[in-house]
């Protein structure tokens, strides 16, 4: 809110210079984001809190200036309400409207305001209209309560309803909007039709116009929800709907109108008349708090004199007595809807007294933990993330919400459909991924356009998969997009691109590096679309996938308008980390040599490497064994579809050296093996 | 013989010089002078010759002269030697400019690497660390926190919805309320996590990161929510910074206070970055509200608690010197492994 610095010293007498005045409201909680002058007039843009509708006019900023520097209090005069008089009002509806004043100005004069009216609402942000328009802005402004004047020839009957609109009812408002109404919006409405959205907006057909001549004045008090939804329902947001739905004061009406009446008889020439209609039925006891001086200690961690206490208090307009010893009882005044329990009467002695006041201790107290361990889940996250980066990859952070199907591709078939967003901010992020691979492929997208052509990127992050009541599953996934390089470009020799051997040698090094195990083993069926058929692997433990990999399926990257060569990866990093690892444990290191002996075998197509691992590990061992793979080949003289793969078995005794009769019976043994195999015979 | 056995030394220093560090050469020298026909072996030959007095201090004199030949011999030798594998070395020698093969360096992410290591001062603190879902209800997003419905501080947060009574999470909040539920006092935790909210132009992302600090026992104070905080960033940014705290509203706390720092970039003189008030806002503290332990069922009576929340986006941003938010979800590795690990 714009503060008038002119018009607060017509409130007050302070004589403060503005930085000392801008100190004291920022240190008091209405922060001051800038200072600037608008003529001869100094303006403050004050933040107000949303609890504070009583600093949305001068006379509560007044207030609080005048708390921080110890000096009287402004007191707005008030008008008095007719005993009775004019029954111009009904209220149908007390719940949205418990409070609303009326009264008659005859006989003014719509001109031009004068220069100082104009002044004041130029510095408060808002244009002058005429003096009649300029006058109800002013009283907006100066008392924090919103008004309304009705041009009365218009007032059909001269007599105003409150009352629920009409479904489908059709009101114009001021700003020439016609407005279609539901049954839950509060309106004021004449003999005939709604002439205004109740703290809202006013009426287009009962507006104050040149020839205005009596005008009825409204000054009420509305329900802050009805009036919020009212304005929502509608799109709407006036300076009236945001005081009135942070709350109005309820008795500030009656200072409303008292200077309402004021100004259309300085500023137009008005004569109010006697009458001042309040209808109130069921005015509300006065609030009384209680606040102890034991609480103030305990929620501040230092206890202020009781006289401070006190004085804290009445600067703000309270006025406690001692009930008894440290124990205070105050009324709260109509304009402080913020002071409902007393934690709120603790911060106004913080606030009053100061927030450097408050000492800093260190030791909490005993009872609280010392130390935490890390959860399991952000061990196993933390690993990764770190193991990924020493490989050379780039932690991506990209958004939950994509565009809808664009990660149809990236899921199992028997994933749950995507959650919409209901009021997304557009197309591209209005749903919730259930893979994050979607939006790292954009990343790499624009690294390749902006002409990076090595990209290694991972994330770790949610996905979301929904379920039939309540929240979403939300389990955490780690995924990898490759592209370029397989390894550091170096000028001494040429460096393939990557391929899918290097991406399964990265997840499985994520998997083992994360559950301190093997990962498990490496599967063909990854039954996800965006992956390629034949080129990519799958990792499955519990009979549940824990990981997927492979090179981008043709036809996706085509969709996508990608380079070909892209490999994609996708780790269930949630089920991986659901156990925390055990220590890795000590074997012995064998202290025995550990013979060896190559194999070259010619393997018929459609033979894999796991056949072989399969026969060997099949052959009784005279030590613990291993079979590595040192050589593939293919090509002439070997016929299509054959390659020969050289592989390497190991022993590796532990209790003594064996003989060299052993070893060899051991190879002829997996030869053996081998050969019953079929389509793997020894090369020549 | 004394005379002999001068002139024979004086040659052997002379050729021995002019060998050098050639191995060749120093090798032909120990033939001249320690060979069979060397004039030394000629000299002892004669020794037979004088007489029986002079006999012992001729072959002194000619054993001693011997002895230094064959150390100065053994000098040059090992000379020649190491000259020898010195210049072996240096025609061996590589063009040590040429780039050498370094292995890759990946990176952390700006934010997460911010985020964990505020973690770890917080864990080191004795803090335990809580997630929660990110797609949230009502109840734990707002109303336990004492936002009714139609409570006008919700504008603040503009919220994504989706179906049913559900939205993306505007703040980490809801995690304090569901480990509320889940565990009674004494609570010491943080909460980090990915937040949402409607919301997008130069300085607001839809999604970024918070981490909240929330403390529940029997006689916490805005005291201790002081002490503690001012421990976390003198640790994070070193003993000079100083912290400060202002009343402010959020409807969850009671008394609500900003929390400020010193501006790092000034050191709190007043510059661009804090806009010459020499101090930089963090995040939003205070006493946790009483309508927020009673929404939990923890009695506000007998326990009271302080909470803090940050944005580690700005934390990182200003940490490393990010000068454009956007940056932090491009995914440029250009940008990104400006962090390496």
């Amino acid at each position: 809110m714009l503060v008038s610095l002119n018009w607060i010293r017509s409130l007050i007498s302070c004589d403060a210079e503005t930085d000392e005045i801008s100190r004291k409201l920022t240190d008091r909680g209405l922060t001051v984001d800038a200072v600037t002058r608008h003529g001869e007039d100094t303006v403050l843009e004050l933040d107000i809190p949303a609890n504070r509708p009583d600093c949305l006019g001068h006379v509560g900023v007044a207030r609080e200036i005048a708390a921080g520097f110890g000096l009287p209090a402004p007191t707005p005069e008030t008008a008095s309400p007719s005993a009775d008089g004019n029954k111009m009002v009904e209220i149908d509806d007390l719940a949205g409207c418990p409070r609303f004043t009326a009264s008659v100005v005859r006989g003014i004069k719509v001109t031009p305001s004068p220069r100082w009216v104009v002044d004041r609402l130029e510095a408060c942000g808002l244009r002058s209209v005429n003096n009649v328009v300029d006058a109800s802005n002013l009283v907006m402004l100066e008392t924090g309560n919103p008004i309304h004047f009705y041009d009365l020839a218009r007032v059909q009957g001269a007599r105003l309803r409150v009352r629920r609109a009409e479904e489908g009812e059709r009101l114009t408002t001021l700003d020439d909007i016609e407005r279609e109404l539901s049954a839950d919006m509060l309106v004021i409405a004449d003999g005939g039709r709604a002439v205004g959205l109740a703290g809202v907006m006013g009426g287009a057909e009962t507006e104050i116009r040149e020839d205005t001549v009596d005008v009825l004045v409204e000054a009420a008090y509305f329900d802050p929800q009805t009036v919020r939804r009212t304005a929502r329902k509608l799109g709407m947001h006036t300076d009236a709907s945001h005081r009135f739905e942070r709350g109005a004061d309820r008795n500030g009406v009656l200072a409303a109108q008292h200077l309402a009446r004021r100004l259309l008889t300085d500023l137009a020439g008005g004569k109010p008349e006697l009458e001042l209609e309040d209808l109130h039925p069921e005015p509300p006891a006065a609030v009384q708090r209680t606040l102890r001086g034991s609480r103030v200690a305990t929620l501040l961690g230092y206890r202020p004199e009781a006289a401070e206490i006190k004085k804290a208090l009445e600067a703000v307009g309270l006025s406690p007595e001692e009930a008894e010893e440290g124990v205070w009882s105050t009324t709260i005044p109509s304009w402080r809807v913020d002071l409902l329990r007393e934690a709120d009467l603790v911060e106004e002695v913080a606030r009053d007294l100061g927030y450097d006041r408050i000492p800093a201790m260190r030791g909490e107290p005993e009872r609280l933990p010392i130390g935490s361990r890390q959860r399991a889940a952000d061990q196993a996250e933390e690993r990764a993330r770190d193991l990924l980066a020493h490989l050379g990859f780039h932690e991506a952070v990209s958004y939950a919400m994509i565009g809808p199907g664009e990660d149809q591709a990236f899921v199992a078939a028997e994933t749950p459909a995507p959650i919409p967003l209901s009021n997304p901010l557009a197309e591209p992020l209005s749903a919730l991924r259930r893979s994050v691979l979607p939006g790292l492929l954009k990343a790499l997208d624009r690294n390749i356009r902006r002409g990076t052509r090595d990209v290694r990127l991972f994330e770790i992050g949610h996905v979301f998969h929904d379920r039939s009541t309540g929240l979403p599953l939300e389990p955490a996934r780690l995924a990898i997009v490759w592209s370029g390089a397989s390894a550091p470009v170096h000028w001494s020799a040429p460096v393939p691109d990557v391929g899918l051997s290097d991406m399964a040698g990265v997840v499985e090094a994520v998997i083992s590096g994360v559950t301190r195990n093997p990962a498990p083993p490496r599967d063909s069926q990854v039954g996800i679309d965006a992956f390629h058929p034949a080129i990519s692997a799958s990792w499955t433990a519990d009979d549940a996938p824990v990981a997927w990999a492979g090179e981008l399926h043709p036809a996706v990257r085509d969709r996508l308008d990608l380079p070909s060569g892209i490999f994609i990866a996708e780790i269930e990093i949630g089920k991986l980390a659901a156990g925390r690892p055990l220590p890795a444990q000590y074997r012995p290191i064998p202290r025995f040599p550990s013979p060896a002996r190559d194999l070259s075998l010619v393997l018929d197509a459609g033979v894999r490497f796991a056949d072989i691992r399969a026969a060997v590990e099949s052959v009784p061992s005279p030590a613990p064994s291993a079979v590595d793979l040192i050589d593939r080949y293919a090509g002439a003289p070997l016929e299509e579809g054959q390659v020969s793969l050289t592989v390497r078995l190991s022993l590796h005794p532990t209790e003594r050296t064996l003989t060299d009769e052993e070893t060899e019976g051991y190879r002829a043994k997996v030869v053996q093996r081998l050969e019953q195999v079929g389509g793997i015979r020894l090369r020549d | 013989m004394l005379d002999a056995l001068r002139t024979i030394e004086e040659e052997f220093r002379a050729a021995i010089d002019e060998a050098g560090a050639d191995p060749e050469r120093v090798e032909a020298v120990r033939v001249r002078f320690l060979g069979r026909k060397s004039p030394l072996t000629a000299l002892m030959k004669q020794l037979g010759k004088l007489s029986a007095e002079e006999r012992p201090a001729a072959g002194q004199a000619i054993n001693q002269l011997k002895k230094s030949i064959q150390q100065s011999i053994e000098e040059a030798v090992e000379k020649a030697a190491a000259g020898a594998l010195e210049q072996e070395l240096q025609d061996s020698s590589v063009d040590v400019t040429l780039p050498p093969r370094s292995p890759w360096r990946g990176s952390q992410h700006p934010v997460h690497a911010t985020r964990r290591e505020l973690e770890r001062i917080f864990r080191d603190l004795g803090y335990t660390i809580e997630t929660g879902p990110e797609v949230e209800d009502d109840f734990h997003n707002f109303q336990a926190l004492n936002l009714p419905p139609e409570h006008p501080a919700r504008d603040a947060q503009d919220t994504f919805y989706l179906e049913g009574d559900r939205l993306l999470r505007t703040h980490t909040s809801p995690v304090q309320i569901r480990t509320m539920e889940s565990r009674r006092p004494p609570i010491r935790m943080v909460c980090p996590g990915r937040v949402y909210r409607r919301d997008h132009d130069a300085t607001h992302l839809p999604m970024f990161h918070q981490l909240e600090a929330l403390v529940v026992d029997k006689g916490i104070s805005m005291a201790h929510l002081k002490g503690t905080m001012d421990r976390v960033w003198k640790t994070f940014y070193g003993e000079q910074v100083k912290t400060r705290l202002r009343p402010a509203y959020f409807p969850f706390v009671e008394p609500g206070a900003e929390y400020d720092i010193s501006c790092q970039v000034c050191g709190g003189e007043g510059c661009r970055v804090c806009k010459q008030t020499g101090w930089i806002e963090l995040g939003g503290a205070g006493m946790v509200h009483p309508a927020v332990f009673e929404a939990v069922g923890i009695d506000p009576d007998v326990y009271s608690g302080w909470a803090f929340g940050l944005g580690i986006d700005r934390i990182a941003m200003m940490r490393h010197g990010i000068d454009d938010l956007r940056l932090l979800v491009e995914n440029d590795v250009r940008f990104l492994s400006q962090f390496p690990t």
